[in-house]
């Protein structure tokens, strides 16, 4: 019983910061991986726990997302709440009729897309 | 009589719950508004200044329904052209994945860096880009709209590897389709009937038969129609015109030409590219220096 509550309280993760989805649609990953399995959907503006990660992996996060625990992409996270398509057209973005396959893949065109832009001069 | 009263005691709960109910979504000054009612002692209220209040609160209560009325109407707004071409190029990449197999593990190539130099070096500052590599050749190179000032750039693994472009020569091509963008070719191909974006549907029924048109549409610009003699002609001289300022560069995308030109008169996968993109040996014409007849 003693094991029991003391191995259940060193498992417990520490919420360090609270932060929102940015993209469109995207997955919660298994591993700090862009091809690793996904736990997951998530859509434009849900907030994320953060959690305190036992390795420093640049570029991820070890997050929070209901029940599941795993990574989003650093890049896709932001500290504010975004002005999403999904919450400025909602009637419209219903009205896509998105389906499970579908919404997949929209969020792993977010794992895929090399992003960048060239600076503001 | 027992049951009776137990009956009268039900329906006048009941009653009071529905009403309750219904006037939980009123605000405060909605619900003071219904129930007031100061007909009766008008002249009271007139000497006490309660009627400057009570039309105060009028007023609050007709911007409170107004405001309410401009939400719901809000939730269905078409969107405008930004969101609504950056929302359909995306959703013709998710329903087009399994032609296009662009979901597929890769290394990072750095393309990204590469594009952003070549933009910077040229004055193009603050253009947001997003590059999808496609594993597949029934598409070489290609952008999409994204918004304002943000571009899609797809380019296909076996394309560039038969032809075993450098990151420079990617660029190139990137930066040709980055100009087809900038000067709207893709949107005016496509022919997408605009009017209805930034518009409402809440009296009207959503139109979803635009949407699958314009799906179709894109398809058959990406794959069938591309871009017309006018067109290339137009984004070939502007390349060649912003390239000359950088005389290695220029020579790196006249001899990407040369290439091209070779490469798709011999390999049959890519036959197509000239229905896309006419054509190179003519683009290697004007790109080549007039010769003068003495």
């Amino acid at each position: 019983m003693f094991f029991c509550i003391t191995t259940s309280a060193f498992s417990k993760d520490i919420v360090v910061a609270r932060k929102y989805f940015q993209s469109f649609l995207g997955h919660v990953h298994q591993n700090p991986n862009k091809d690793s399995s996904s736990l997951t959907i998530v859509q434009c503006s849900h907030s994320v726990k953060i959690l305190k990660s036992k390795n420093k992996i640049t570029d991820w996060s070890y997050v929070q997302v209901g029940d599941d625990k795993g990574y989003i992409q650093d890049e896709l996270l932001g500290e504010k709440r975004p002005n999403c398509f999904q919450q400025k057209y909602p009637k419209y973005y219903l009205g896509l009729e998105l389906d499970i396959t579908e919404m997949y893949f929209w969020g792993r065109l977010y794992d895929q897309y090399d992003q960048g832009r060239s600076r503001i001069k | 009589m027992k049951n009776l009263l137990i009956t009268f005691i039900f329906l006048v709960t009941s009653s009071s719950f529905s009403q309750e109910s219904k006037t939980s979504d009123l605000t405060q000054e909605e619900r003071e508004d219904s129930v007031v009612d100061y007909s009766n002692i008008k002249s009271v209220i007139l000497n006490d200044g309660l009627q400057s209040e009570k039309e105060k609160k009028q007023e609050l209560v007709k911007e409170i329904k107004s405001q309410r009325g401009r939400i719901s109407s809000n939730r269905h707004n078409y969107p405008s052209a930004d969101d609504y071409w950056s929302m359909l190029s995306e959703l013709w990449l998710v329903k087009n994945a399994q032609v296009l197999r662009w979901d597929f593990p890769k290394p990072e190539y750095g393309l990204n860096i590469a594009f952003q130099q070549l933009l910077e070096k040229f004055g193009y500052y603050n253009k947001a880009f997003k590059i999808l590599i496609v594993n597949t050749p029934t598409l070489t190179h290609f952008s999409l709209p994204d918004g304002k000032n943000s571009f899609i750039f797809i380019l296909s693994l076996p394309f560039m590897r038969s032809l075993d472009l450098t990151k420079v020569d990617i660029s190139l091509l990137m930066f040709e389709d980055f100009l087809r963008m900038e000067n709207g070719f893709f949107i005016t191909n496509v022919e997408i009937d605009q009017k209805f974006l930034g518009t409402n549907f809440q009296e009207k029924k959503l139109d979803k038969s635009q949407l699958k048109n314009a799906l179709k549409k894109y398809t058959d610009v990406v794959f069938n129609t591309g871009f017309n003699f006018q067109q290339q002609y137009e984004v070939t001289k502007a390349v060649d015109q912003i390239l000359k300022s950088d005389p290695a560069l220029w020579s790196a995308y006249f001899k990407l030409y040369k290439k091209l030109d070779r490469f798709i008169k011999t390999d049959l996968l890519y036959k197509n590219y000239l229905k896309i993109y006419p054509s190179p040996e003519l683009q290697l014409q004007w790109l080549s220096p007039k010769k003068k007849v003495i």
